[in-house]
């Protein structure tokens, strides 16, 4: 039973930059996986991976200004972003084209213009290899952004849930009765924007959209309603971070995906077993009418 | 065209052009509904109906020509239901308190009366004891009746239903048509768009025959009859839809 | 062609296409053999890379002009060669390489470029140690001493092919000799004053075993990892324990792996993270180790700074 407990507890004891990992990982997980909920619900789940794409003209353009700078490429990173996604919505809101189109059009753009941008400077360099890090690197600046970030994400989803629920679900009916639908829409989109970049530059793009969409897609076959929908999408992502760390740890595998797969792993049996509509949960139960 | 001028009139049109998707889809529409009436806009497809409703609803803005109405008149506006997202995972009790949403805001908790509305507006669409069964779980006609009794809860003067009854099963019409009538004894002003003529024949003393330009509007016997329909049907297929807008009143 | 006939018959026939089928792209470069000797133009060298090129450059006389491949702060070992150093080769007057399998594309390069001349190699003649992609260690100018051998045979290749520059090239090979042999001394007297069980470093690139060797500090490699890739989670705790273990004082980074991580590794474990270490070429012009002397002293003084520095307490 101890060597067990050692095997799981051990790893975070003896090391600090597992630590750290592991208290990166859930401070993602909070911030990010109810806001993979509501992109989920709004059939926008193919955002996430857009978006690591949209930030490399800003990067390009802030590496161009003023070189190989940490805080200007990310800088640069988070408005290209923001950018994309703003430009979005508002194709959106006033053309009776989806998010999915717009969002595909903008962030294609923002990617060849970006490749355009590096490829001015003629450097071998990996821009994105600079700018995204690593969830095993994750220093205390790094630590502190994630943990600000998913405090701010969990305030504003809180203090908006009803508009956002209603611009969600009845955007028409928000409209009718005068609602915020456009300022909630924008908020809904610089959060995303915000917990995707951060991600992106504590723990690399893998991580960042992994753990914000896959608990999120699984944890609506374990229960409904928002609320409920977010707090299963924390823990799976918390404990897949865990798990996969660990993992990470004792069988030598690279820790980004490895807990990425974790995730894939709990979103697989939620498909499978999951008590909501699960695939083979149906035929475990037994029906209803042939029960007594 | 008869204007009802010697009945106070909820809502007073004055040359309403509306256009949808660039094409003008309400053209220079004038005249009244009648307050405290139930008034049914009906027309061929396309010509306008949902449009007007938008538009009288606040969820279209750009129109030409005027609305009159008192400012401070209520509306709860029912769209089509397939704008809707069913799937969404709310839960009943939910979508009805979202009615109270002008009284509430964004920020405000329930307290027991308004509670208590809900509970009366599930009750009179005939849920009571749904409130926490997801939307998603219901059939087509619940889901009207929640619909419903979120426009209950509104508590509006003017009541605007696009297509309430399309592919509702009978029963639920009968109930939900119920539920218009008792708005009519409240004094509220219904208007509904309707295809089901012996529908409006039956319930409706006002009619609004609509093929983007008006037919007819005024007391229902007279405006659904036979030439009246004819004609719509002959505008109907009159429409050039690569016409530009017109510059004159009809 | 059936499996009846004897093996010979099948092997020459195959043997004869595939040569007619690798000489053809020799033939599309004839057109360049007459172009070898432009007249008028100043005889150019074509060294592979850069240390080699700024080596031939201190011992050639002006007249000849020298140039490299593979230019200051690219990698030889990932060098894709294009139609326009076909072009250089073709027109060299003579080629300098590293040897020792430092340069895999070199050869095909030249047949293609049509190239017909000597091919001097620096490295000829010492005794290689264990080590690198193939079993040979390649990275000998790390040794400055080996780097005397470098340096004569340049000179005697340079002067077996413009016998008319003999004499300048003695001279200026002596001349450099002495000052390499100057800089090692300094190195060794560096190096030295530091005790040997703090020589330890660990550095992601494994280009130093010859200055390990000669100047007995201890090039560690992180041990079961590959810098390309991202680490797994007991990769990183196994090196922490290492640099604990082992006592190692300072890491150094390659431009390639991922600085965070190295930050992080170094500050958890107590070392020090030093700075660039130049192991295959040179750094641009202006650079701190645009020359190979310059390269060395720079490298030298990194690790006496990183080996030197007080031993931070791990966090």
């Amino acid at each position: 039973m101890s060597t067990a407990l050692q095997a799981l507890v051990g790893p975070f004891v003896e090391f600090p930059f597992m630590r750290r990992a592991l208290v990166a990982t859930w401070a993602l997980s909070l911030g990010s996986a109810p806001i993979g909920c509501l992109l989920v619900l709004r059939r926008m789940s193919l955002v996430g991976d857009a978006m690591a794409h949209a930030v490399l003209p800003g990067a390009a353009a802030g590496f161009l200004l003023a070189g190989l700078s940490l805080p200007a490429m990310s800088l640069g990173g988070f408005i290209a972003a923001l950018a994309v996604a703003l430009a979005a919505g508002f194709v959106t809101r006033h053309t009776p084209q989806r998010e999915d189109a717009s969002f595909a059009a903008f962030y294609l753009i923002a990617l060849a213009l970006g490749v355009l941008l590096v490829s001015l400077r003629g450097s071998q360099m990996d821009l994105m290899h600079m700018l995204f890090g690593s969830v095993l690197a994750v220093d205390d600046a790094a630590l502190l952004q994630i943990a600000v970030v998913a405090s701010i994400t969990l305030w504003a989803l809180a203090l908006l849930y009803r508009p956002l629920v209603l611009e969600s679900f009845d955007p028409g009916f928000l409209r009718s009765v005068g609602g915020p639908g456009a300022a909630v829409h924008m908020a809904l989109l610089v959060l995303l924007v915000a917990n995707l970049v951060s991600a992106f530059q504590a723990m690399g793009t893998l991580m960042a959209v992994g753990l914000m969409m896959l608990p999120a897609t699984a944890a609506r076959f374990w229960v409904a309603g928002l609320p409920a929908m977010a707090a299963v999408a924390v823990t799976i992502g918390a404990a897949s971070g865990t798990l996969g760390l660990l993992l990470s740890y004792h069988a030598e595998l690279p820790s980004g995906p490895c807990i990425v797969l974790v995730c894939g792993a709990a979103y697989v049996l939620s498909v499978l077993f999951g008590a909501r509509d699960g695939v083979l949960s149906r035929h475990l139960r037994k029906p209803v009418h042939l029960s007594r | 065209m008869t204007l009802a001028s010697s009945f106070t009139s909820a809502v007073r049109l004055h040359d309403l052009t509306v256009a949808y998707r660039g094409h003008p889809a309400v053209h220079h529409l004038s005249g009244a509904f009648v307050a405290g009436a139930m008034t049914a806009v009906v027309g061929p497809n396309g010509a306008g109906k949902s449009t007007l409703l938008g538009a009288l609803g606040g969820a279209l803005r750009g129109y030409e020509g005027r609305i009159e109405r008192d400012a401070a008149l209520r509306i709860a506006y029912l769209p089509q239901a397939s704008a809707l997202d069913r799937s969404f995972p709310v839960r009943v009790f939910e979508v009805v308190a979202m009615g109270l949403w002008a009284h509430i805001g964004n920020f405000g908790t329930l307290r027991s009366t308004e509670h208590a509305r809900v509970d009366e507006a599930l009750a009179a669409v005939g849920l009571t004891g749904f409130g926490q069964r997801l939307l998603g779980e219901l059939s087509a006609g619940q889901a009207q009746r929640v619909l419903f009794a979120r426009v209950l809860v509104q508590d509006a003067e003017l009541i605007l239903l696009d297509e309430p009854f399309n592919a509702i099963d009978a029963r639920t019409t009968a109930d939900l048509l119920a539920l218009l009538h008792r708005w009519k004894h409240e004094s509220r002003t219904v208007i509904a768009v309707l295809h089901d003529l012996e529908q409006v024949r039956a319930n409706f003393e006002h009619t609004l025959l609509l093929a983007r330009k008006p037919v007819a509007w005024g007391p229902t016997a007279q405006v659904l009859d036979a030439a009246h329909l004819f004609k719509a049907r002959q505008m109907a297929e009159a429409w050039d839809e690569t016409a530009a807008p017109c510059e004159r009143a009809a | 062609m059936s499996l009846n006939q004897p093996m010979t018959c099948i092997n020459r026939r195959s043997l004869i296409r595939a040569a007619a089928l690798t000489a053809l792209p020799a033939w599309t470069a004839l057109p360049l053999r007459a172009q070898t000797q432009p007249t008028g133009a100043a005889p150019q060298i074509v060294a592979s890379f850069s240390i080699v090129a700024d080596m031939v450059r201190e011992i050639a006389p002006a007249a000849l002009e020298v140039s490299a491949l593979v230019g200051p702060d690219a990698d030889a070992h990932v060098f894709a060669p294009t139609p326009a150093h076909g072009k250089r080769l073709a027109q060299a007057g003579l080629v300098v390489v590293n040897g020792l399998g430092f340069e895999g594309w070199i050869d095909r390069l030249i047949k293609v470029s049509g190239y017909g001349g000597a091919v001097v190699e620096a490295s000829r003649g010492i005794a290689p140690l264990h080590g690198g992609h193939h079993g040979i260690d390649p990275h000998a100018w790390q040794d400055l001493s080996l780097a005397r051998r470098y340096v004569a045979n340049l000179r005697d290749g340079l002067a077996e092919r413009w016998p008319q520059h003999q004499a300048e090239l003695n001279d200026r090979s002596a001349a450099y000799l002495e000052r390499l042999a100057t800089l090692d001394r300094q190195v060794r007297e560096q190096l030295g004053a530091i005790p040997r069980a703090q020589r330890r470093v660990i550095t992601s690139h494994d280009a130093f075993g010859y200055y390990a060797a000669a100047y007995d500090v201890d090039f560690f490699a992180p041990q079961g990892w590959s810098t390309h890739s991202e680490p797994s989670a007991a990769a990183v705790a196994r090196l922490i324990r290492q640099i604990k273990r082992d006592g190692v004082r300072a890491l150094f980074v390659e431009n390639i792996s991922d600085p965070r991580l190295i930050q992080r590794i170094a500050q958890e474990a107590g070392a020090r993270v030093g700075g660039t270490l130049y192991s295959d070429a040179l750094s641009a012009a202006g650079g701190p180790a645009d020359t190979y002397l310059k390269l060395f002293e720079h490298n030298t003084r990194v690790l006496v700074a990183g080996l030197t520095a007080p031993q931070t307490r791990a966090r």
